[in-house]
């Protein structure tokens, strides 16, 4: 092997192959953190909420006659409304609850164990609902039951003694009641009086990103909504037929009752809104290292064909001296690979400074040996395919350009 | 000199289109997706009002009464009602008004649908304190705040719906089953961060169609939009007044205006002072847990620019080095190419300064060019992320970026050209000439 003519060679043109090592190790650095950061990303748009998203449409009524204030009318409304929507075709369950997985409504209460005043409270979500609610998001109810119509129907008051049945997802139930003795159990509100929360129900799954407390919560049977935020609906259509069902819900539900406005979005839609932010990035990070590859893979066919331009003299007396074409590729290949690997692991070192920079900056993860491996081989492919031009054409040097010119 | 130099480099530039178009396309790269992101940072990150931001204070206190759940620390970011009303009571602040928002229904004249509008409930001084810009007529004055006055201010959009963009000062507006007043119409004003509002979600998010005077809050049983929270006693009140009153809810925001360091200090003795009172009467066992917050502080603390943007910044302008990096060796082989004719020039009497010049300004030349192109590439990102992103500002093409643009793309041509030019010229003369 050449090792002992590349060597010289290299500190002969320092300038040239610093450059190299530089391009592949910043190189490296961006995209070895680029694609850490995509990771992350794509980590949020891949979580899998549990609930039948594909299917789900979320409907928020708008009321503005006066009528809406009253709220047997609502009630009245709210019941005509579901059952208008259940009866549309396509529908598979129509549930009255503004919960959405994906969207910036979130609410959170703290709660404590039964005969703790004095306990820290946890933190938890909590959302209203129907007996349908489960039904309608499609998470299956694990153990326990759902809601009766009774609790759904109860007025609401400001009675402490009164109990109230709540459900809960699974994790959270585990967390609170290890070994799956949750069911029957009474919580209450931290901070102040509050109901019994007797738990009737544990639903297999839930998931809404809200900071620490995305994998609890708390469902509570009521009607929701008031004036002028009126009740919301989640309608659950048959598999594909979401946006069919959605362009009729307008028309429907205004022939129930003409006073209020619409605002009707899928489930998709909502979500895709929520996450505009990461889909951006994702983007703009995939362009960003695109566009860095191809920079770093002309600066390399440049200053490779410069390196053999410069040697085609040396070049010719190697033919000259019985070197064949294939010798001449191998040797600017190896060259070249030699002064990637160098860059590459500088570039390593300089990956994991600019990540923990990052990481000042933003949360995320810290790089991967899996990335910065698969960014090494990357680069190496990169190096190589933008050396082989030249050394192709190195190749092509006729020994007689060694007689000329010396 | 300079013109000289210009024409050669032009002439130089067109004898290799290829590898200059390589280099403008590198440069172009870097520059437009470097503006970009520089642009989105600062946009957000910039004093929204400068010289009076450091004055303008945001004010919380600690009303939580028991255990608080361990997501939230400190005091929380709204206050009750009745906090902000026992506060208000201070004339140390020289302005001072209480702001939340709701939604409400708006029916316009003429039978058009009603629709639900969104309101901004504020105070007189909000208008001069956030230097809000005025179309036509003001905002209504203190006396309009206490009792309150059926006066509203709207904005160009909602005059240019309901009133077809005429001076509307004067006309009705009815909310609800109120009438109010149009006292003042809002000129097209969209700060990029809405710096008043920087507890809800600040950017992205346009500014409210309508102002009303705070206090219709109590008169028109109003439930705000926006974050609120409760740490203590709700309060269960059959009647809405009096539940306002003596509710723990937090749901409005306070700014006080505070001209210097001597008056923030006897505002925070102020607050202190209250605290200590209602400490009395059984509330705040927290105790003197308060904070008097400058605009700019508060928006750091409410991270207004999300970390996302400052990485991508960060990024953006590596992959400018990087490219800039790159070109380095396009440029060296470029200029040595043309060894000869250097050493001509040089065995004829240039200086090595003049050729050193002459090749930078070459590579500055290809590196405007570059600059210019990439000018145009970011406004097009621009346009495609105020399409596909739902929270970032409205972002136009402005003097900062086309002064970042050209920046950064001398910036990219000096770390580009420097080397290569201090190269050509440092070759001896004598070498070139030889094999001719």
């Amino acid at each position: 092997m050449e090792f002992g003519p590349i060597f010289r060679a290299v500190t002969r043109h320092r300038a040239r192959f610093v450059l190299i090592v530089a391009e592949v190790a910043l190189t490296l650095a961006l995209v070895a953190n680029c694609l850490t950061l995509i990771l992350d990303a794509r980590e949020d748009l891949l979580v899998d909420s549990g609930f039948d998203e594909e299917n789900l449409i979320v409907v928020d009524t708008e009321p503005f006659e006066d009528a809406f204030r009253e709220e047997a009318y609502r009630n009245r409304v709210t019941d005509a409304d579901v059952a208008a929507l259940r009866a549309m075709p396509g529908v598979k369950a129509v549930s009255h609850s503004g919960f959405t997985p994906w969207g910036d409504s979130t609410s959170i209460t703290g709660i404590q164990y039964d005969g703790k005043p004095d306990m820290e409270p946890i933190p938890t979500q909590i959302y209203l609902g129907d007996p349908e609610m489960f039904k309608a998001l499609g998470v299956e109810i694990v153990e326990g039951r759902t809601f009766t119509r009774e609790e759904y129907n109860a007025p609401q008051t400001n009675d402490v003694e009164r109990p109230l049945s709540i459900i809960l997802n699974r994790k959270f139930a585990d967390e609170l009641f290890p070994g799956g003795k949750a069911l029957g159990k009474v919580i209450r509100f931290g901070g102040g009086e509050s109901p019994p929360l007797t738990i009737v129900g544990i639903v297999d799954r839930f998931y809404k990103p809200v900071g620490d407390v995305h994998e609890r919560v708390m469902f509570l049977p009521s009607r929701a909504g008031g004036y002028p935020f009126g009740p919301s609906y989640l309608v659950r259509a048959e598999p594909g037929q979401a946006n069919a069902v959605a362009g009729d819900i307008e028309a429907t539900l205004l022939r129930v009752d003409s006073g209020r406005n619409f605002e009707i979005r899928t489930m998709p839609e909502l979500r895709r809104e929520f996450q505009s932010r990461n889909h951006m990035l994702i983007a703009t990070l995939n362009a960003v290292m695109g566009l860095l590859l191809l920079v770093t893979a002309l600066g390399i066919v440049g200053l490779t064909s410069f390196s053999v331009a410069e040697r085609r003299r040396q070049i010719g007396t190697r033919r000259a001296l019985g070197a064949t074409r294939r010798d001449v590729v191998r040797y600017f290949l190896l060259e070249n690979w030699l002064v990637t690997t160098c860059g590459a692991v500088l570039g390593v070192g300089l990956a994991l400074a600019l990540n923990v920079g990052l990481l000042n900056v933003v949360e995320g993860s810290r790089i991967g040996w899996q990335v910065l491996a698969a960014g090494v081989v990357l680069l190496w492919v990169i190096g190589l395919g933008s050396a082989l031009g030249p050394a192709l054409r190195a190749s092509q040097v006729a020994p007689a350009i060694a007689t000329r010119n010396v | 000199m300079l013109g000289y130099n210009l024409r050669l480099a032009w002439k130089s530039v067109r004898r290799h289109p290829v590898l200059s178009t390589l280099i403008v396309l590198g440069i172009a790269l870097g520059v437009g997706v470097a503006t970009t992101f520089i642009t989105i940072y600062h946009v957000l990150a910039r004093d929204p009002l400068p010289g009076k931001s450091d004055k303008i204070h945001y004010v919380r206190v600690n009303n939580w009464q028991g255990l608080t759940p361990a997501t939230e620390e400190g005091p929380p970011p709204k206050l009750a009602y009745r906090d902000m009303m026992g506060l208000m009571k201070s004339d140390i602040p020289v302005r001072q008004t209480a702001t939340a928002a709701a939604q409400l229904v708006v029916r316009p004249e003429k039978g058009a649908r009603p629709f639900r509008g969104r309101i901004r409930l504020a105070m007189s001084d909000f208008f001069p304190m956030f230097d809000v810009p005025f179309l036509y007529g003001s905002g209504w004055d203190r006396q309009a705040d206490g009792k309150p006055e059926a006066v509203a201010v709207i904005s160009a959009a909602l005059n240019d719906r309901l009133f077809g963009g005429e001076n509307s000062v004067g006309r009705k507006l009815r909310v609800e089953d109120r009438e109010f007043r149009i006292l003042g119409v809002i000129d097209h004003w969209q700060p990029p961060v809405r710096y008043y509002d920087i507890v809800d979600n600040p950017v992205g998010v346009e500014v409210e169609d309508i102002f009303l005077p705070f206090q219709w809050v109590g008169p028109m049983e109003i439930r705000n939009t926006g974050m609120q929270m409760s740490g203590g006693n709700e309060g269960n009140f059959d009647n809405f007044i009096d539940g306002l009153n003596a509710s723990e809810r937090n749901w409005v925001q306070l700014w006080v205006e505070l001209p210097d360091e001597a008056r923030r200090k006897e505002y925070e003795s102020v607050v202190a002072a209250y605290i200590s009172e209602q400490h009395k009467a059984g509330r705040f066992p927290r105790w003197q847990d308060f904070l008097v917050t400058s605009m700019l502080a508060f928006m750091e603390e409410r991270e207004v620019v999300p970390p996302q943007a400052r990485a991508l910044a960060l990024i953006s302008l590596l992959f400018l080095t990087v490219a800039a990096v790159n070109l380095i060796g396009l440029f060296l082989g470029k200029f040595l190419a043309k060894a000869s004719v250097v050493g001509v020039r040089r065995a004829l009497g240039a200086s090595r300064r003049a050729i050193f010049l002459q090749h930078l300004v070459e590579a500055e030349l290809v590196a405007l060019i570059g600059g210019v192109a990439g000018l145009g590439l970011a406004v097009l990102t621009m346009a495609l992320i105020n399409r596909g992103v739902e929270d970032v500002p409205p972002l136009h093409i402005n003097g900062l970026m086309v002064l970042a643009a050209v920046g950064l793309s001398l910036a990219a041509g000096a770390i580009a050209g420097v080397y290569p030019a201090w190269r050509i010229c440092a070759i001896p003369p004598a070498r070139h000439l030889k094999n001719q």
